[in-house]
Order: C-alpha cells, then structure tokens, then sequence
C-alpha cells in the first residue's frame, strides 16, 4: 500500500525556481514515468519524493503520512540511480546487504533475501564480483537488486537505461515492465525518452519548466493532447504543426483556413472560437496520406524521400516554409522536387489556440 | 570586434613569421645531423642535455658519495683519502646493546636514528589525520571554502628556513606565545629549550609547513569520489560513522597511500626547518639523521666525510625502499574510477 500525494510542491535553488506548483496523486502500485526535455526538473521531483532534498514549497504524503521533512531513510522508499551508484569496493553481494545491515537485520534474512533477489534478477553468478566486473546490463541488475531486497513501498527510478546500448534497453525495458507486473510495488520512473515512456506507463507525467503540462494514460495523451508541447512531445515522429485561421464557426465545429490554401473541417467546440481567431492545427505524420483527386489537401514539395520498404518518410515543405513530415504506407516513387498534396482527415486533426491550449474537448 | 581580431591575425601571422624564420636558421644543420646520427641518434641528441644535468648533480655525485663511503681521515679530496672498505658502515653499526644508543659506536648517530624514527611515527600519524579531517572538513559545503583552502595550502609555500624562524620567533623564551600566555597570567616555559616541548615544537612545526599539501591531496580524492554513492547511502539510512568507514575511507585507501608513502619519505629527510628552529637541541633531543650527516661531514671539528657519507647511503638506502613502494602503489587500480 503506498500512495505518494504532492500538494502544491515547488523548489528552488537560491534565485533559480525549478519545480512551480506541482500537485500530483500517484496511485497504489502504479507505474508513473516522469517525462520531459532536459533540464525540466524530472530528477528534482523525484529527489524531493526520495527525501534527497526539501522542497521549498508545498507537501509530500505517503499513504497520507506528510513526509515533507522525513529523512530519506525512513520514507521506505527505494531509489536506482542514472549512474547505479554502486559501492565499487564491494562485492555484488556486500553493495545488496550493506543496506539490510543498516537496519541490523538477522543475517539469515538478509541471505534469503538476496538469494530471493538473486533468483529474479539472475545475478547469481556475480553475487562474489567487483561491479568493475560487470557489464552494463549486469550493473543494471544489481542496482535494481540493491532496491529490491529492501522491498521498498515504492521504487523510484532515474533514467536507469539510459547507459545501456540501445538494445540492452530494449530488453531491460521489457523486464522492468515484467518486474512491476510481479511486485505490484509502486514505481515512479524518469525519463526523458517517450518511447520508454509510452511503454511502461500506467500513467505518464509530462514536465516542461518546472510545470506539469498533463497527467494521463499514454494513449489519452497520444490522443489527446491538452497542448501544443504535449502533441509535440508525445508521439515518433514529432507532430506537423501548421498555421490556420478559424472561419465559420457553428455547430459541430468550425472550418479552419490553412495557410490561405485549404479549408479543413475540424471538430471542435464552436463556441469556443471566433472569426478569423488565428489557431495552429496538428496532425501526426503517420495520419498524413496523398490527397485524393480534387480533395481540397495541403501542397507541399518533397525535399527527401527515405524508403523503408513498408513505409515512406516524405520531408516535404509546406508553402508558408514550415517543414512537414508525412508517414506514408507503402512504398512511394517520389524525387525530391516533387509537388505533391496531402489530405487531412477531421479526426486526426488536432487544434490549438494562440495560448497553445487544445481546442477539441476532452 | 573586427578590430581586436584584425589585430590577433596580424600578430599570429608575426608570430609564425618569426618562428619560421628560426626554423628556417637551424633546419639545415639538424637535417645534416640526422642525416649522420640516424633517427635514434637524434632521440639521444635531444636527451643529452637533460641526461648532462642530471648526471653531473645526481649520478655522479651518488657515486663519489658512495666511493667517500669507502675511506676513512679527514682529508677533504677523494685522491687524499685512504680507502678503508666497510670500515665506516662497521663502525656506524657497532652497538653492544642494540637497545641503547649509548653502548654504540657512534652514539650519535643512533641516538638520531632513534629519534628520527620516533619523529616519524608521530609526525606522520598525527599529520595524516590532521590532514584527513581538515580535508572532510574542506570537502563539506563551507563557505569560502577555496579561501580557507588557500589559508591551510600556504605555509606549504614558505621555505623551510622562514618556517623555522617564524616558529622560533614565537617560540623563544620572549617569544609570542609566551607573552600571550603571560598576559593570560599564565607561567611561561621555556619552549625550545625543553626536551620534550623542543620535540613536540618540532613535530608540530613541520606538520603545520606541510599538512595543506597533503590535505589538498585528500581533498581531491574525496572530491573524485560519487556524489551519488553517499546518496544510494542515505536512502538506505546509512550511519555518518558507517559511510566513513564503509564507503569514504576504503574509497579514499589509494590517495591515502600516496600519502603515508610521500609524507614518509619527507618525514625521514626532516632537517631544515627543525635545525633552524632548534639546532638539534637541547642536547641531541631533536637531532635527527640528515642533521647528524650535516654535522660529522662538514660542521664538526674532527669531521669525518668517510662516515657521513656511509650514514647518508644508509639513509638512502630506507628512502630507495620507501619510494619503491610509492612506485607499487602508484600504479594499483583506484576503485573511484571503477565507478564512474
Ligand atoms: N543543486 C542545484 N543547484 C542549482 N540548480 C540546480 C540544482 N539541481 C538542479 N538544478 C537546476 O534545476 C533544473 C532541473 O534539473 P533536473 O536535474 O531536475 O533536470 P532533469 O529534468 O532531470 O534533466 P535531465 O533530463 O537532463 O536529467 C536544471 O535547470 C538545473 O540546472
Ligand atoms: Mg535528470
């Protein structure tokens, strides 16, 4: 049981505000990702969570416990580090029980439970090396192990793949997931790689300056972007933005006049534009397809093709300069040059105010 | 902007000018050379002065020192001397009670070995742990820490003489402290002339001349070690106690090392700075080796190059030992790295 709450949590380092107003609620054995561009305050918050610093602001309650000024010990929380901080000098062993000892636990349960940790994490055969020894991935084992064997209410996690070969992160990604499926213990993982994001997330916390741009599920947040930067963040490859301009609005939504081009319907609430309300509309470059004959679609010219057999990427530019990347399936025989037009489909089109806020109701 | 650059150019182009010109001037005679000496030969060529140097004020005098070793009389030149083998090595090591220096030989000598050794237990030890904690204390986030860095680091700048004067000035018998002391109503001693305070004067003398150089060591070490292993650490409430003995010190072992080894090495050649603040006194409480070769070799009456320079290649011989460890030590594989 292990529910971490923060109410109104902001920090700073003298002059320099990092985190602003953070209210967060991180559910029982959930899988939260901190996700953000560098330097957004990801490790801030999670230090502050960790008891590592104090915030300046603002409260942390751990199953409603205020723990704001806990110790970092006593909040019984586990933390595997970017860098896996292990203790160099010790044996895989030492740095898995130098923790337990701390709590003067009987010897035969600190055996039982790194030969426990041992088992799930098969480090067993490196219990007696140095982690000079190791490989990253092994590493990596060990300082998750070193989390485990505390059996922590919830584990926090910075960017800990991010050492590892593209590869190793791949498969590692997978078996935290399956970690998290086992010991149904809360976690909170920070990263700034939205695909790691995506995947692992129950619920995906997005950070940009200090600030929480929104909180959902990945695919709420695919789908649904409360912003500009979240449908920028969020997704591979990036979202196409282009400048419109509202007209007519009424009913089920409003047109919307694409660089003087092109005139798109947009499902949206029309009570929440005006006329000529100038307006940025997304859409993702896998749901860009050639306009078909006489669709009123977007010209564009091609400046690079890259074939990759089942599908083409198509970096094009629009007319007003703007760069816009179309996903294409299939295999296509453009050169660069070429004019070509693309269609936009209502559903997939995504509206922002001058502010950046999203247009389209939740 | 464009200005300051224009100028940069044209000074860099000067500069290349005037280096060409040079390399033009002795091109031709190295090519000549190495046309004649051959590739290896110009490797030798650019060691030669070097190896001069060093030959003429280290090697060669080693040698001369060890053939003095060798002979015995007062006569000042090698051709004068009678060569006499180990003589002065058997005479140095003649006790009839290992024990007592008195029952030696040369008395002298032992009585400067053994507080010599004495010296070095205590000077080393104390310092060590002096420097250790100035260190942690430095490596905490203190304000003005470079200031007070600056402050322990600087009497490591002064030479030795200006150390032992400035002590001695203190020190005396109307000296600093002992009006400080006496202002406090406090009866004054007669530091330096004190066998025991002379020898704590001594001890406590060259830890202050020295310790910022090694404490500057340790504090790099501690500063190289992983934030983030004091904070795995914390999160896993680790006692401070614990952290130093588990994870600071046993991290810090190799600077450590180097240290004991360095300061070893100094704290057996101590001469200057206690020679001038006691002259070896009172009595022969603060005499020590390098003193004592000092004294038999140049300073005393009937002085005798032959034994001071045996006594010297014993000594040499304890300091070869010390620094071939240095060397092991040096090369062993620091942890710290491991865990970056
Ligand atoms: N101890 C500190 N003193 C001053 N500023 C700090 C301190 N720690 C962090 N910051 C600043 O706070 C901001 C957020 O830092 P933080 O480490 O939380 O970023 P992050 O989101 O984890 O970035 P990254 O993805 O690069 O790890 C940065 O601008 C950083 O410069
Ligand atoms: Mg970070």
């Amino acid at each position: 049981m292990s529910q971490i709450t923060l109410t109104g949590v902001g920090k700073s380092f003298g002059a320099v505000q990092v985190l602003r107003n953070i209210d967060l609620d991180i559910k029982d054995g959930e899988f939260a990702v901190f996700v953000g561009p560098s330097g957004c305050g990801k490790s801030t918050l999670l230090r502050l969570i960790a008891g590592l610093d104090t915030p300046t602001l603002g409260d942390i309650r751990i199953d409603n416990a205020d723990v704001t000024r806990t110790p970092a010990a006593d909040r019984g929380l586990a933390m595997v580090f970017q860098s896996y901080a292990l203790y160099p000098h010790m044996s895989v062993k030492q740095n898995l029980a130098f923790g337990l000892e701390n709590s003067r636990m009987p010897k035969a349960e600190i055996e039982e439970r790194i030969t426990e940790a041992a088992r799930m994490l098969e480090i067993g055969p490196y219990l007696d090396r140095r982690p000079g020894q190791l490989s990253g991935g092994q590493r990596q084992r060990v300082a998750i192990g070193r989390a485990i064997v505390r059996n922590p209410v919830a584990f926090l996690l910075d960017e800990p793949l991010s050492n590892l070969d593209a590869e190793l992160r791949v498969s590692m990604r997978a078996e935290l997931a399956a970690l998290h499926k086992r010991l149904k213990t809360t976690m909170i993982y920070v990263t700034h790689d939205q695909i790691e994001a995506m995947t692992l997330a129950d619920r995906i916390v997005v950070l940009r300056d200090g600030r929480i741009e929104q909180v959902g599920a990945p695919l709420e947040l695919y789908n649904k972007p409360a912003n500009r930067f979240v449908a920028g963040f969020i997704g591979a490859p990036n979202m196409n933005f282009l400048p419109a301009k509202v007209e007519e609005p009424g009913g089920e939504g409003f047109f919307a006049d694409v660089l003087g081009e092109s005139r798109q319907a947009v499902r949206a609430n029309a009570a929440a534009v005006r006329a000529d309300q100038p307006i940025t509309l997304g859409i993702r470059p896998q749901h860009l397809r050639l306009a078909r004959e006489n669709e009123d679609g977007v010209e564009v010219e091609v400046n690079l093709v890259e074939a990759l057999g089942s599908e083409t990427v198509v970096h094009t530019t629009a007319g007003n300069g703007d760069p816009v990347l179309a996903v294409l399936q299939g295999q296509r025989p453009f050169n660069a040059g070429d004019r070509i037009t693309l269609g936009l489909d209502p559903e997939n089109l995504h509206a922002f105010d001058e502010t950046g806020l999203r247009l389209q109701g939740n | 902007m464009s200005a300051i650059s224009d100028i940069g150019d044209k000074t860099g182009a000067a500069l290349a000018a005037s280096v060409k010109w040079a390399a033009g001037i002795i091109d031709p005679p190295l090519r000549w050379l190495q046309k004649k000496a051959g590739f290896n030969g110009m490797a030798a060529f650019f060691l030669a002065p070097n190896m001069l140097i060093f030959g003429i004020f280290i090697l060669v005098p080693m040698v001369i020192n060890f053939a003095y070793s060798m002979t015995g009389g007062g006569a000042l030149f090698l051709p004068d001397r009678v060569f006499v083998g180990g003589d002065q090595y058997g005479r140095l090591l003649t006790c009839s009670d290992y024990s007592r220096p008195i029952t030696c030989t040369e008395d002298q000598f032992w009585i400067a070995v053994r507080n010599t050794a004495i010296f070095v237990v205590v000077q080393v030890g104390l310092m060590i742990v002096l420097a250790l904690t100035t260190a942690l204390v430095l490596n905490k986030s203190l304000r003005a820490r470079s200031f007070w860095r600056a402050v322990f680091f600087f009497p490591v700048l002064l030479s030795p003489v200006v150390v032992g004067l400035i002590w001695r000035w203190i020190l005396q018998r109307q000296g600093l402290l002992n009006y400080i002391l006496f202002q406090f109503g406090i009866e004054p001693t007669v530091w330096l002339t004190d066998r025991f305070w002379a020898f704590v004067a001594a001890v406590g003398v060259s830890i202050w001349a020295h310790m910022g150089f090694y404490a500057l060591i340790l504090l790099a070490g501690l500063q190289a070690i992983p934030k983030d292993l004091y904070e795995a650490a914390e999160m896993d409430g680790t006692r401070p106690a614990r952290v130093f003995w588990r994870i600071t010190l046993p991290l810090l072992g190799p600077n450590l090392l180097v240290v004991l080894v360095l300061a070893l090495i100094r704290a057996v050649q101590i001469f200057d700075e206690v020679f001038v603040l006691t002259g070896g006194g009172p009595g022969t409480s603060t005499l020590f080796i390098t003193q004592y070769i000092y004294e038999i070799g140049f300073a005393s009456v009937l002085r005798n190059p032959g034994l001071a320079a045996a006594a010297s290649i014993l000594m040499g011989a304890v300091l070869v030992v010390l620094t071939l460890i240095q060397l092991g030590v040096g090369r062993r594989k620091d942890p710290k790295e491991a865990a970056k």
